[in-house]
């Protein structure tokens, strides 16, 4: 009782026991999850191990059957919904990247970025120098300055799925999380997505679920394997990929 | 705030847009009401009537490119819009009438008297003031495409399914609007009109008035059309288009935005029905038609959804060619628009104007990688400076 | 041989009744000739020829049918030469004239030399019992069901005689039975005495139904004050019993309208269902397979009119084989294009509809085509107080038996198991070597062809003309969302309990008042479970 309430105190997000089914199929079952202040977290696990449906969970995209999920201690965040989840500070990437492919690359970051998001606070929103210098900021961190005017749909996948991070980055989360940010990219852009990462997670905490081991070796960060739905093991890179039911359910395959 | 709004909209080819129809606007009256009629460039009132009708058409095109063509909502059921703000606008012509109807009676329309009412419905009061009248030409579409979007928005119904059951109300109402108790006239629907403001229908000089303001009401609409789609919001209407979920997580209301965004073109597509109801002599349920409703759609597509000019044209020709078809061969027009459904999705998906436009983009994506070329080396720079550190 | 004999047999027998008859019944002893009373007509102002037609009913003589037939058609005219009455026909600019009699040929005559005998309603009405009565003896079982049931529906007390010998008479259960129900009606208004009376009514009360009611109701007004407890009693009694019987009727008439939207969207709950197309052009596929009855049905009756009753037989195939074959061509030339592309499906379809109703009204004109109905279609037969029509039995057999094959084809052939692995998985079914095109080809023309079969039974119960589609699209598309896409079931349920409520609404706020609250209903239904019924779950619906 004791240590729950500890740990409750310190932490950003908060899954206890979170079950979901679909069609009687348990994406996840009873599953506990914490993340701290500041946290860059790293998640592996086999498809269909429920990483993204986890994802769905926290961002209200998907209710939970049972279970608690908790964000800064006290909010209860099956009770929200989506919009209202991004407006409390969290912050997702897809793992198809999803940017507003019409749009050039500073519209995208313009919507983004965190202002009053209602309809007429939009309707007659214009753009400030303080945002405009905020948007070339992270123009600079996502290196596509040079870009701007383009339109999204003419953006390589790397750099669509770099446009999305600067998107969340506009967005000013204080929890972030990444799925599968590297897949389709190049070793160069690799790890140049991991140096943004860690960046990125000075400020904020960050949950990046990935496949790529490399990757997440080159994260060097704590990090969770799921399987099944549920927690499989926790703790170094190292420490999770000697761990025998690691190797099993997910390594080995 | 509020002018960098409407400053926005002004973008060059807005500007063009509407300086042609207010000159179309001016021009097409002076030429029926100032040249004599055997001249040669004489415009006769029929001709003006069915124009005026085009521009009618036109603005019910751009208020569902502004939900179909930016926001992607796919309405099926915008004719009824359009003909709630005609009915409104008959309603006023009726009381209009007054003791001069073939029962003489000076509250009740004729059909009332035909039915046996004996007396006036209570939703027919203050229809006989004028600003009440046209404050409901909008306030009823507004009113109606609130509760249905409150609704649909909310519980997230989507893509197709909303198409069908906006389909769905605008045949309710088909069928409500052909009930002789609901008050409306039934199956004639509200005709014989006779003056509004004062000023007889049939007169030159109204239609002349009448055809002004059909232009100047589209080229407001165009103008407010432009703001909203070049504001911010107007961007994230785009979004909501092409990314629904991603506007979600970007912690915006999609509702609320779908929701505004319904009501406003609802609202305009009252004012083009009330427009076109005294330059047709008549509003009946027939405008709640689905049909009409998916013709519409068909201008907006050939026109080019997603621009607010392409619907104008769209309308403007498809509608030309359909009064040119069903005069000289009646026979053929329907093949013609069946046809026309068909190559404008498999081979025209952007529509005319969204072509050229596309055509245009392509060379200032050109433009932009030349200079992206002449940028890349600063950016290789600042990367290796970020990995150093 | 021996039917010949036994003929005789019967004409003697026949010859014999109609003697005993007319010694027993007074009317029939003067067996007087018809002929000077019909001509009397032309000289006879209404009331007297009401009179005259209550003397020829008198006379028993059924040759006399076709001359009040003609009489109330308006086609009876005297010569103003001699005041002779004839049944006239217009031949050309002259009167084809026959004896209205003995139906002899009398010679044609110039229009104005002869002048038409007047006639009103009322003198229709008592035309129309008149021959009740002369075609009660008929030796016709069919024609003496008819005359029962001409007195039933217009009683009249001179009937009552007539009515009473041919009752004695009659040998057939149900012929009798209706004759019985005739002669309490009749004697309601007549002058017999009141013990009479009472138990006329008690009869009329077994019988039951609304008629009844109607009919008691009718009569209480000119009934003796004493009678009046008993009718009150006779129809709270029946109205008790029907009220359940009116419910049933009512669920019968919805399970029957269920029936006919579960043909118009069972097509659909393929293409649109299992394929997600939007296919506006599918309530011209009904109109098509509607259409290709009308032309089997001309063809058999140019060729082999023998044929007729199979008529809708034959259609079934062709129809199934015209919609699909067009269906397959749309699939292949617009809508395989536009995959992924829902809204522009809609759109191309739409234009797909517009051609073809236009080319049915280019070749067929655009008013309403005239299909027949086989005899086993017609007709209808009561259960306790509620009447089933035998064209909508067979409408609702028909729709079960499609919903059925459809299903079984689904789940157990190979064509089935294919078309559902490329629905739920498209890839690996194309890389597990299925031709994932033809197979969108084909379920395409099978949602078609249903559509068309649909059309053959729809044609038995609705207008033919090439706006038949038009007013079943948006009641398919409503059920298939209804009762949830992607699943046959949600289908029949849905369809079923939309034909229901639509029904039980239909008394309490009318016919269009009760749709348009069904639709809202719907709309509101969606925004509650926006998949329908029996929606299913997941990533794949959603995507
Ligand atoms: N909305 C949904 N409907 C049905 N099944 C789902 C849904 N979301 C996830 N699933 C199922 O749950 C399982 C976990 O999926 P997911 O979270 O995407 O796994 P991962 O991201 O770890 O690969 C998968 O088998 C998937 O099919
Ligand atoms: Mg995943």
């Amino acid at each position: 009782m004791n240590m729950i309430s500890e740990t409750r105190q310190k932490s950003l997000l908060y899954l206890e026991n979170v079950s979901v089914s679909f069609d009687g199929f348990k994406a996840l079952n009873s599953l506990s999850f914490v993340v701290e202040p500041g946290e860059l977290r790293a998640i592996i696990g086999p498809n269909g191990a429920g990483k993204t449906t986890m994802m769905d969970i926290i961002t209200g995209k998907t209710r939970p059957d049972t279970g608690t999920v908790l964000f800064e201690d006290t909010i209860d965040l099956t009770k929200r919904d989506e919009a209202d989840i991004a407006q409390l500070g969290i912050g997702r990437k897809f793992q198809k990247p999803t940017v507003f492919e019409s749009h050039t690359v500073w519209d995208n970051l313009e919507l983004a970025l965190n202002r009053s998001r209602g309809v007429f606070a939009t309707l007659f929103y214009t753009l400030s120098a303080e945002d405009k210098a905020r948007i070339e900021e992270i123009l600079e961190t996502i290196r596509m300055t040079h870009r701007k005017n383009e339109y999204a749909a003419n953006l390589s996948h790397g750099q669509k799925q770099w446009l999305e991070i600067g998107m969340l980055l506009a967005q000013e989360p204080k929890l972030l999380l990444v799925d599968e940010p590297v897949a389709g990219m190049t070793d160069a852009e690799t790890a140049e997505t991991a140096v943004l990462l860690k960046e990125i997670a000075k400020t904020r905490s960050v949950v990046v679920v990935e496949h790529d081991m490399g990757f997440i070796r080159e994260l060097g960060v704590k990090v969770t394997c799921l399987a099944e739905g549920s927690v499989l093991a926790e703790g170094s890179i190292d420490f999770v990929s000697n761990d025998p039911k690691v190797i099993e359910n997910y390594l080995g395959r | 705030m509020i002018s960098g709004f409407v400053f926005r909209a002004l973008e060059g080819r807005i500007v063009a847009a509407v300086g042609i129809l207010l000159g179309i606007g001016i021009l097409v009256p002076a030429l029926n009401l100032l040249t004599p009629p055997d001249s040669a460039i004489h415009i006769p009132t029929y001709a003006m009537a069915l124009f005026g009708k085009y521009l009618c058409y036109a603005l019910l095109a751009l208020a569902l490119d502004l939900v179909w063509g930016y926001c992607g909502i796919l309405s099926l059921g915008h004719g009824a819009f359009f003909a709630l703000g005609g009915y409104a606008m008959g309603m006023y012509l009726m009381r209009q009438i007054g003791p001069r109807g073939v029962y003489g009676n000076p509250i009740l329309p004729d059909f009332m008297v035909f039915l046996n009412y004996k007396e006036l419905p209570w939703f027919w009061h203050g229809f006989d003031w004028f600003i009440f009248a046209m404050a409901m030409v909008i306030v009823v579409p507004g009113l109606l495409a609130f509760i249905f979007g409150w609704f649909a928005f909310r519980s997230r119904v989507n893509g197709v399914y909303l198409s069908i059951i906006t389909q769905a109300m605008t045949y309710a109402l088909l069928l409500a609007f052909f009930r002789n108790d609901m008050g409306f006239g039934g199956n004639n629907g509200l005709t014989d009109f006779k003056d509004i403001l004062g000023f007889s229908v049939q007169a030159d000089g109204t239609r002349a008035v009448l055809f002004f303001m059909s232009a100047l009401m589209l080229s407001l609409c165009l103008i407010l059309a432009s703001a909203i789609v070049r504001s911010k919001f107007g961007k994230v209407l785009v979004g909501v288009r092409d990314a629904e979920s991603r506007v979600r997580f970007l912690g915006f209301r999609v509702e609320n935005i779908k929701l505004f965004t319904f009501v406003v073109s609802a609202m305009m597509a009252g004012i083009a029905g009330a427009l076109f109801v005294p330059q047709v002599g008549i509003i009946n349920p027939g405008e709640f038609a689905p049909a009409n409703s998916i013709e519409v759609v068909v201008w907006t597509a050939v026109g080019g959804r997603g621009t607010l000019i392409g619907p104008i044209i769209g309308a403007i020709l498809v509608n030309g060619g359909k009064s040119f078809f069903t005069g000289a061969f009646p026979e053929i027009w329907l093949f013609a628009l069946g046809g026309l459904f068909i190559a404008v999705t498999l081979f025209l998906p952007k529509g005319i104007v969204g072509t050229i436009q596309h055509g245009l983009k392509a060379r200032h994506a050109l433009k932009a990688a030349a200079d992206a070329e002449k940028g890349r080396g600063d950016a290789t720079t600042v990367a290796q400076a970020q990995a150093a550190e | 041989m021996t039917s010949k004999v036994a003929f005789r047999v019967l004409q003697s027998l026949g010859l014999l009744l109609c003697l005993i008859f007319s010694l027993a019944a007074p009317s029939f002893a003067q067996q007087t000739d018809p002929k000077p009373l019909i001509d009397a007509l032309s000289k006879a102002d209404f009331g007297e020829a009401e009179k005259l037609i209550g003397q020829l009913a008198a006379t028993g003589d059924a040759r006399l049918v076709p001359a009040l037939n003609a009489f109330s058609e308006g086609d009876l005219y005297f010569r103003k030469s001699d005041n002779l009455v004839f049944i006239g026909k217009a031949a050309g600019s002259n009167y084809e004239l026959t004896d209205p009699v003995t139906g002899a040929s009398a010679g044609q005559t110039a229009k104005n030399a002869v002048t038409k005998i007047k006639i009103n309603n009322s003198l229709r009405r008592v035309i129309r019992s008149a021959m009740g009565g002369l075609t009660l003896l008929s030796p016709d079982r069919g024609v003496r069901l008819q005359a029962a049931d001409a007195v039933l529906r217009s009683p009249s007390a001179e009937n009552l005689e007539l009515l009473e010998t041919a009752i004695s008479k009659e040998t057939d259960g149900e012929v009798k039975a209706r004759m019985v129900e005739a002669r309490a009606v009749s004697l309601l208004s007549s002058d017999r005495s009141i013990d009479e009376k009472r138990t006329a009514i008690q009869t009329i009360k077994n019988y039951g139904g609304r008629n009844a009611i109607g009919i008691l109701m009718g009569a209480s007004a000119g009934l003796d004050p004493s009678l009046k407890g008993d009718v009150d009693a006779a129809i709270a009694s029946i109205e008790s019993g029907q009220r359940l019987w009116d419910i049933g009727q009512n669920v019968w008439y919805g399970v029957s309208l269920g029936s006919v939207l579960l043909l118009a969207a069972i097509g659909l709950a393929i293409t649109f269902g299992v394929m997600g197309i939007i296919n506006m052009a599918h309530g011209e596929m009904v109109m098509l397979g509607a259409y290709s009855t009308f032309v089997v049905q001309q063809l058999i009756r140019d060729h082999a009119p023998g044929l007729f009753d199979w008529s809708l037989a034959i259609a079934l195939p062709v129809a199934f084989l015209v919609t699909g074959a067009v269906g397959l061509v749309v699939e292949r030339g617009v809508i395989r294009f536009l995959y992924g592309r829902p809204l522009e499906t809609l759109l191309a379809t739409w234009g797909v509809s517009l051609i073809l109703q236009q080319t049915i009204r280019s070749i067929f004109g655009p008013t309403n085509q005239e299909v027949g109905n086989p005899s086993w279609m017609s007709g209808s037969f009561p259960v306790g107080g509620m009447t089933i029509t035998w064209n909508r039995m067979w409408i609702i057999a028909f729709s079960l038996s499609i919903f059925v094959a459809l299903l079984v084809v689904m789940k157990k052939s190979s064509f089935g198991l294919n078309m559902r692995a490329v629905t739920q998985n498209r890839r690996m079914a194309s890389s597990m070597g299925i031709k994932t095109p033809w197979v969108d080809a084909f379920t395409f023309a099978l949602g078609s062809g249903i559509a068309g079969i649909a059309g053959v039974a729809l044609s038995q119960i609705d207008n033919v003309s090439p706006n038949l589609g038009q007013s079943y699209i948006i009641d398919s598309f409503m059920v298939v969302v209804f009762g949830g896409v992607g699943n046959l079931w949600g289908t029949l349920v849905g369809a079923l309990s939309l034909g229901v409520l639509n029904k039980f609404l239909e008394p309490s706020v009318g016919a269009v008042l009760g749709k348009i609250l069904v639709l809202v209903l719907i709309i509101l239904f969606i925004q509650k479970r926006p998949r329908g019924l029996f929606a299913l779950k997941g990533r794949a619906v959603e995507a």
